[in-house]
C-alpha cells in the first residue's frame, strides 16, 4: 500500500507531465516546463558525485527555460548561477531569472550579426565567465549526456500509464527529450516511431542557419545530445503554423501551452489522424503563461502578420531537408544518420545534375 | 565453516500449528522456476541501487524435503554434494532453538524432479524446501520473507520461489521484496527450451553482471512496463519486457539461438521470449487468451522440435503459467513423481 505524500521542494512536482487524451488515439504529455527535467537530474547528480561543492558557481549558456530550471534548482541547492543570455532574452523572464538570485550576463547585441549568431557570441562569454570564477559547474546542456539521460523518468510514466506507444512526437531543440524519452521506450517498444519537430533556419536536420522567429525550439549550432537516428520523420513547422496550432490546442482541449508545444501538436494530430491504429503521445514542453502578449494576442498576432494566415490540413512532403520552403513541411529521415541523409540528398542533386547534363547534350 | 548469523525466532510472525510441535519429522515442498522474466539493477523504496529480479514460476517441478530431527548431535548431515542444504538446515535449527522440543541437528532428504545447473532454481527449490520442512518439523509455517531472508543467508543470492501468492520485484542477495507487482500473471503457455544441453553453470561461480549506464536507464523503463503488464493482465507487453531483459542479458550469459527461438515465437503469434540469467533454459512466451492459443503454441513447438536437433538446442516441455494446458492437466505439485538426487 501505498499513502499519497507531500513534495519535498518546488522542483519535484515539475518532474511528472500530465497525461492528456486529445484524440482516440492521441494524448499529450503536457509540462510545466519540461527543462526542469534535465537541469534538476543533472545538478542533483553532480551533487551526489562531489562535482558540485558549496562554493561552485553553476554557469550556463541560455536564454530560455533551462536557465529558469537551473536558477530554481539553484535555490534549492543554495548555489549561486550565472546565466550567459542573449540581448533579446525575455524581459518577465530576465526579472524572474534575478529574483531567483542568478546572474544574467548578455552577451552585445551586435553578435548576432556574424556567423554562429548569438549562441556561438554566449559560448564564447560562457568560457571567460568560467575563468572568472574559481569553481564554476556546467550542466553543458547540449552534450551531456545526463541531458537524455534524465527522460528515462518520462519513458517510465508513458508505459506505465499507455502501454504499447507507436510514436511520439515532439519539438527537436538540444535533442535531450526526444532522443532520452524514445531511446528508452525503444528498450521495450523498439518499434516505437518517432517524428522530430523543427523550424525553418535552424540547422538540426539539414536547413542553413538563419534568423528564426519560432523560439523554444530548433537550434544554431548542432548539438552533441541530438542523435538524428532516433527520427522517423521530420517536419518544419513555420512561426505562423505553430501560433495558430497553439492557439487550437486552448480552445479545443483547454490546453494552455507554448508554441513549440502547438508546433509538435500540429505534426502530431494529422500523424494520429493519418495512423488511427497507432497510439501518438506529442511532448507540450511549456505553458502559455510566457506567451500572453504575443501568440495568446490577437493584436500581436494581427501585427506580426501572423492573423487568419490559412492552416494547411497536410504537411508538403519534401525530398530535401536542406531547403527550406512552405510554411509546413515533412521529411522521412528513416532513423539515418545526419551524414546518410545528407549524402543521399547530395546524390541526388548529383544524379539530377548529371541526368540534366545528358539531356542538354 | 559456515558462518551462521544469530537469528531472532520472531515467533509472533509463525504460523504456530498447535499440537503438532514434536512431530517425529519434518516435510517441506518448494516449486522451481523457468529462469526470469526481468532481471538487473533496481531503486529499492529509499532510492538505493540494487540488483533485483521477477522469477516465472514453473508449475510440475519442484523439491520435497524431509528432515529427520537430532536431539543429541549438533550437525545436519544431507546430501554430501549439497552444502547449501545443509547450510539451510543449520540456519533453520538456529532460528528455532529457542522453541520448545526444538532440535539439534538431524538429516535433510531431498526429493526433487527439478534439473541442476541450468537455471529453473533447483539450488533454492532445494533450500527452500529444506527450511520448509525444519519449519514444519517445529509446528510452524514461516512467512514467505522469512524464509526469503533465510534462504538468502544460505544459498547468498536466492529467486524468489518462496513467495508464491504474488509476483514480486525480488532481491535476490538480500532476500527483499521492492515491489509487489500484483497478484499473479497474466495466463500464459510457455514452451521451455534448453539452449545448451548438457552444459551447466554454476551459479555460485557467475559474476554479477557490470551493466552500463543505458542498461541502468533501462531497467527502470521495463519496471514500468512490467508493473502495468501484470497490473493489467497484458501478456503482450509482458512479453515485450522479457524479450528485452533477455536482450541485455546476452551480453553476460548469452543463449544460443535466441534471435531464432524469437522469431519463431513472434512468427507463430506469441508475445517474447524470457531466459534463465543464470541457465541454459529460455521460454517462449504466448498469450492463453488470445484465439488458438493452444494451437499455435504446439504448431511453433513442433517447428522448434524439427529444428532442435540441427542446431543443438533441446525443447523439454510446455508449460501453463496461470492457466492450464490440455494434455497437461495444472498439476498439484506436492503429487509431481520426484526423481530422488
Amino acid at each position: 500500500m501505498s499513502i499519497q505524500t507531500a513534495f519535498e521542494e518546488a522542483t519535484e512536482t515539475y518532474q511528472v507531465p500530465r497525461l492528456i487524451r486529445l484524440a482516440p488515439n492521441l494524448y499529450g504529455a503536457c509540462f510545466t516546463l519540461m527543462k526542469m527535467i534535465p537541469a534538476r537530474f543533472i545538478l542533483r547528480r553532480a551533487e551526489a558525485q562531489g562535482l558540485l561543492p558549496p562554493h561552485t558557481v553553476i554557469v550556463e549558456t541560455t536564454s530560455g527555460t533551462f536557465g529558469l530550471a537551473l536558477a530554481m534548482q539553484g535555490v534549492h541547492m543554495n548555489r549561486r548561477v550565472v546565466l550567459v543570455s542573449d540581448p533579446v532574452i525575455d524581459e518577465r523572464l530576465y526579472r524572474r531569472l534575478t529574483d531567483l538570485g542568478a546572474v544574467v550576463d548578455r552577451v552585445p547585441a551586435a553578435a548576432g550579426a556574424v556567423p554562429g549568431g548569438y549562441q556561438a557570441a554566449r559560448l564564447r562569454r560562457l568560457a571567460e565567465v568560467r575563468t572568472e570564477h574559481e569553481s564554476t559547474f556546467c550542466p553543458e546542456q547540449y552534450s551531456n549526456p545526463d541531458n537524455p539521460r534524465s527522460y528515462a523518468t518520462v519513458a517510465e510514466l508513458f508505459l506505465e500509464c499507455l502501454g504499447q506507444i507507436d510514436c511520439v512526437v515532439g519539438p527537436v531543440g538540444s535533442g535531450g527529450s526526444m532522443c532520452g524519452t524514445v531511446g528508452n521506450l525503444r528498450t521495450v517498444l523498439p518499434e516505437c516511431r518517432a517524428i522530430g519537430v523543427d523550424t525553418h533556419g535552424s540547422v538540426l536536420f539539414g536547413h542553413a542557419d538563419g534568423h528564426r522567429e519560432l523560439r523554444g525550439l530548433g537550434m544554431s549550432l548542432m548539438p552533441a545530445n541530438l542523435d538524428h537516428r532516433v527520427f522517423d520523420q521530420v517536419h518544419w513547422c513555420s512561426a505562423s503554423a505553430a501560433y495558430a496550432a497553439t492557439r487550437q490546442l486552448h480552445r479545443r482541449h483547454a490546453l494552455f501551452m507554448g508554441p513549440s508545444g502547438g508546433a509538435a501538436y500540429l505534426a502530431a494530430r494529422w500523424s494520429a489522424a493519418a495512423n488511427p491504429n497507432a497510439l501518438t503521445v506529442v511532448m507540450l514542453p511549456d505553458e502559455g503563461y510566457r506567451y500572453q502578449d504575443t501568440v495568446y494576442d490577437d493584436n500581436w498576432l494581427r501585427g506580426a502578420g501572423h492573423l487568419d494566415q490559412p492552416l494547411a490540413s497536410e504537411p508538403v512532403r519534401v525530398s530535401d531537408p536542406t531547403r527550406p520552403s512552405g510554411s509546413w513541411t515533412c521529411f522521412d529521415w528513416g532513423r539515418r544518420s545526419y551524414a546518410e541523409v545528407m549524402a543521399g540528398v547530395a546524390g541526388v542533386a548529383g544524379a539530377a545534375g548529371a541526368a540534366g547534363a545528358r539531356e542538354a547534350r | 565453516m559456515v558462518a551462521v548469523q544469530v537469528l531472532s525466532p520472531a515467533a509472533d510472525r509463525c504460523y504456530h500449528r498447535a499440537g503438532q510441535a514434536g512431530s517425529e519429522i519434518g516435510v517441506g515442498y518448494a516449486p522451481a522456476h523457468h529462469g526470469e522474466l526481468l532481471q538487473g539493477i533496481f531503486a529499492d523504496a529509499a532510492g538505493q541501487p540494487r540488483r533485483a529480479l521477477v522469477t516465472l514460476p514453473q508449475p510440475g517441478r519442484g523439491t520435497r524435503a524431509t528432515f529427520y530431527p537430532s536431539y543429541s548431535h549438533s550437525g545436519v548431515l544431507g546430501p554430501p554434494e549439497q552444502t547449501l542444504v545443509r547450510r539451510a538446515a543449520m540456519l533453520a535449527l538456529r532460528y528455532f532453538s529457542t522453541f520448545p522440543g526444538a532440535a539439534k541437528g538431524g538429516r535433510v532428504e531431498i526429493s526433487s524432479n527439478v534439473p541442476t545447473g541450468i537455471g529453473m532454481g533447483s539450488s533454492t527449490s532445494d533450500v527452500t524446501a529444506t527450511i520448509r520442512a525444519v519449519a514444519d518439523f517445529h509446528g510452524v509455517t514461516l512467512p514467505a520473507d522469512e524464509v526469503a531472508r533465510l534462504a538468502v543467508l544460505a544459498e547468498c543470492a536466492s529467486d524468489s520461489i518462496m513467495i508464491d501468492d504474488r509476483v514480486v520485484l525480488f532481491g535476490h542477495r538480500d532476500g527483499t521484496v521492492l515491489e509487489t507487482l500484483g497478484h499473479r500473471l497474466p495466463p500464459m503457455f510457455v514452451i521451455s527450451c534448453d539452449t545448451e544441453p548438457g552444459a551447466r553453470v554454476d551459479t555460485l561461480r557467475l559474476r554479477p553482471a557490470d551493466y552500463d549506464d543505458a542498461e541502468l536507464a533501462g531497467f527502470g523503463v521495463l519496471r514500468a512496463a512490467l508493473r502495468r503488464a501484470v497490473a493489467l493482465g497484458d501478456a503482450a507487453l509482458l512479453g515485450r519486457v522479457a524479450t528485452a531483459s533477455a536482450r541485455i542479458n546476452e551480453r553476460y550469459l548469452p543463449k544460443p539461438h535466441l534471435d531464432r527461438l524469437l522469431r519463431a515465437c513472434l512468427r507463430h503469434g506469441g508475445c517474447g521470449v524470457q531466459v534463465a540469467h543464470s541457465g541454459t533454459v529460455a521460454g517462449l512466451l504466448f498469450d492463453a487468451l488470445a484465439p488458438d492459443a493452444e494451437q499455435r503454441l504446439r504448431r511453433c513447438a513442433a517447428e522448434l522440435e524439427f529444428d532442435a536437433s540441427r542446431i543443438g538446442i533441446a525443447i523439454t516441455g510446455l508449460i501453463g503459467v496461470s492457466a492450464s494446458l490440455a494434455g497437461h492437466p495444472a498439476a498439484d505439485p506436492h503429487e509431481v513423481e520426484v526423481l530422488v538426487r
